[in-house]
């Protein structure tokens, strides 16, 4: 991406920081540059991940604190961050960052570590409407935690593991409890590992899929948080509401931190 | 913030049950509602004393799950377990009870409370428009002032019931008077402070009392809109609550509302303004002005409960509002399958932004909903600057 800003714009940057409930995620951003990122593990402490996240940028961008004109933070762990300007749900910041990405998206799926939501938003990037889902962990990243580990294979590899599935087992539960039991009672009875997996993902994808109708699907639809590295379900999600997601330029699971540094240029 | 009328509320609230007790053994018979359904009229016209038997804590679940499916509402569980549990100090006060065939819930765990006290379950039809609706409702009507005279030892006479209404009509009157003065903005009290207050107005003792109290209510709040004292200096967000949930005890989700920055101004419902300004009809037999106006109560109970929405689209210009709040207790099938029709009203017809949470009573979601309600309170700050955006854009093209 090329700087369109002032001469000068690349010395100073926009930091957003956003810790959810599995990763903590930190962008720096100067104009239209996207300086660097960084993934970590949430930890048990969101204040101090915040610091680790603020000095990886740093590291990483070879500036010093006193560059970072603003500082934005998102997520659950927004609130125990002492060191940044100003807080911003994740949800408007989803709806910015992929606004920056791409101007034409007008549809945000973001599936995270505790949760998952379809934000709808307008030209300029803003929130129109969102629907969540319903506060257990049926259709989120902690769901697919659980299946991997029932499993047995790592979370990276649930989604090549399904795409060799000839043909996908059906998986009632959505309750990342009862989708435990269920898997292992699918593997005594000699499913295969291959099958289970895409059982799952289809089922996950019906799910969010009709959160999504509930509120409408609108324009170009991005696909974003950790949970959209899987792309058996992203394929299987696109399958359901008859789109194509946008292609974005960067890891899907920074595009609500990108989104906390746009609103964070934003602000001065 | 401090309301002048607050000590006395809270005076008759503390000691409410030892203030029943007194007025029993005064001769007082005290008769107990589980709902906006309950024809109070009719208790007030058998001189007996109303009291509300509504559930709305966490507390006593527990014990209404050693009877009752943990998957119910937690409004039918925690009225039960109140009333078993011996935790709610007026159940025992009760002389008896009127209810409705409202939900499938509330009327199956009736027919369980019911083994406890005295209670009369009036069917109510859940398609009011039907011309035979109102036939049968009034049979109804006229069954439970059976009922209350027989359990009460008293008799009912017309001109009696024509003193409940006018007796309920005056308390509806200045509820609605005080429900009407948060059309002010900015409004002169918070929602919270406001479900407090009004939950505990529900409950008295003597009724003259009762309508002098409300009255110093109503005028307090009037004269604070007249000396310009708000409850925030700058106001944020007018919200709408419609739904379920706008009582104390239940008052997680408001509170997460004020905490964000937004203020609820209006509510439609049990607990709102729509239960207050509809009137019994003075010029009609008594009976049957009781039966027409308790068979207009809106309820997602009711099919196709169609005032409703021509109540909130009035509301929500009456009250000039930001955004509408829909709430349904978890597992109230009646409310959440409605709520997609509240929100193509209020999102696609009156442009407003719309959230729905469905919760219940304990603690543990606040996480989740402070999310849900900041990012709601985003989503009507976009959405204001949007329409100062497109104002600014046609007065310069009305300009140029």
């Amino acid at each position: 991406m090329q700087a369109k800003g002032l001469q000068g714009e690349t010395e100073v940057m926009f930091v957003g920081i956003d810790i959810g409930s599995r990763a903590a995620k930190g962008v720096a951003l100067s104009g239209d540059i996207l300086l660097c990122s960084t993934v970590l593990d949430s930890g048990v402490h969101p204040g101090k991940t915040g610091q680790l996240v603020l000095e990886d940028l740093l590291t990483q961008s070879g500036k010093k604190k006193s560059d970072i004109k603003f500082i934005v933070g998102t997520g659950y762990g927004r609130v125990s961050l002492p060191f940044v300007d100003s807080t911003l749900t994740e949800l408007s910041c989803h709806a910015a960052g992929a606004h920056f990405l791409n101007e034409d998206i007008r549809t945000v799926i973001d599936i995270g570590g505790q949760d998952s939501k379809v934000i709808r938003l307008d030209e300029d990037g803003n929130m129109l409407d969102f629907i969540m889902n319903d506060k257990c962990a049926a259709g989120t990243g902690r769901f697919m935690e659980v299946a991997a580990k029932a499993l047995e294979i790592a979370l990276g590899d649930l989604s090549s593991t399904a795409g060799k599935s000839v043909c996908p087992c059906e998986v009632t539960s959505m309750c990342a409890v009862f989708a435990e039991s269920e898997v292992i009672s699918l593997l005594a009875s000699g499913q295969k590992p291959s099958d289970i997996a895409a059982g799952l993902h289809r089922s996950f994808a019906r799910r969010v899929g009709a959160m999504a109708k509930r509120i409408g699907i609108n324009g170009e639809v991005a696909f974003v948080g950790g949970v959209a590295k899987n792309e058996d379900l992203g394929r299987l999600i696109c399958e359901y509401l008859e789109v194509n997601f946008v292609r974005l330029s960067i890891d899907p699971q920074i595009v609500g931190a990108l989104g906390a540094a746009v609103v964070a240029q934003r602000s001065v | 913030m401090e309301f002048e009328v607050t000590e006395s509320i809270q005076d008759v609230h503390t000691n409410l049950a030892l203030q029943l007790e007194m007025a029993k053994d005064g001769g007082k018979k005290v008769v107990g509602c589980l709902c906006s359904y309950s024809p109070t009229e009719l208790i007030l016209a058998a001189n007996a004393i109303p009291v509300g038997l509504c559930g709305s804590t966490q507390e006593p679940i527990a014990k209404a799950e050693e009877i009752l499916s943990a998957d119910q509402c937690p409004k039918v569980k925690a009225t039960f377990g109140r009333a078993i549990g011996g935790t709610c100090p007026l159940f025992p006060l009760a002389d008896c009870i009127i209810s409705e065939t409202t939900c499938d819930g509330r009327k199956k765990m009736y027919e369980l409370l019911e083994r406890y006290v005295p209670m009369q379950v009036m069917d109510l039809p859940q398609k009011p428009e039907e011309p035979a609706a109102f036939d049968h409702w009034l049979s109804e009507v006229e069954k439970a002032k059976c009922f209350l005279e027989k359990q009460l030892d008293v008799i009912i006479t017309d001109e009696d019931l024509a003193r409940g209404i006018r007796m309920m009509n005056e308390q509806r009157k200045l509820m609605t008077r005080i429900h009407y003065s948060r059309k002010q903005s900015p409004s002169p009290i918070s929602g919270l402070d406001f479900a407090n207050i009004t939950s505990k107005l529900n409950y008295y003792v003597d009724h003259e009392d009762y309508l002098n109290l409300l009255s110093a209510f109503a005028q307090e709040l009037e004269e604070r809109n007249a000396k310009n004292i708000h409850a925030s200096g700058v106001e944020g967000p007018r919200i709408l609550w419609t739904g379920l949930g706008n009582s104390l005890g239940c008052n997680k989700v408001l509170r997460l509302v004020e905490e964000s920055g937004g203020i609820v101004v209006c509510s439609e419902g049990c607990g709102g303004v729509t239960r207050t300004e509809d009137l019994a009809d003075e010029t009609l037999p008594p009976l049957e002005a009781i039966a027409q106006r308790y068979l207009r109560v809106t309820c997602a109970c009711m099919t196709p409960n169609t005032q409703r929405f021509e109540d909130l689209e009035r509301l929500c210009a009456d009250f000039d509002i930001d955004g509408v709040i829909d709430l349904a207790w978890q597992f109230c099938q009646p409310f959440e399958i409605e709520s997609y029709r509240v929100r193509e009203l209020v999102r696609d017809k009156l442009g407003l932004p719309f959230l729905h949470v469905t919760t219940d009573y304990s603690a543990q979601d606040e996480g989740q909903l402070k999310v849900r309600i900041e990012g709601f309170m985003e989503q009507i700050e976009a959405s204001k600057q949007r329409t100062r955006k497109t104002v600014e854009n046609e007065s310069r093209r009305i300009s140029a």
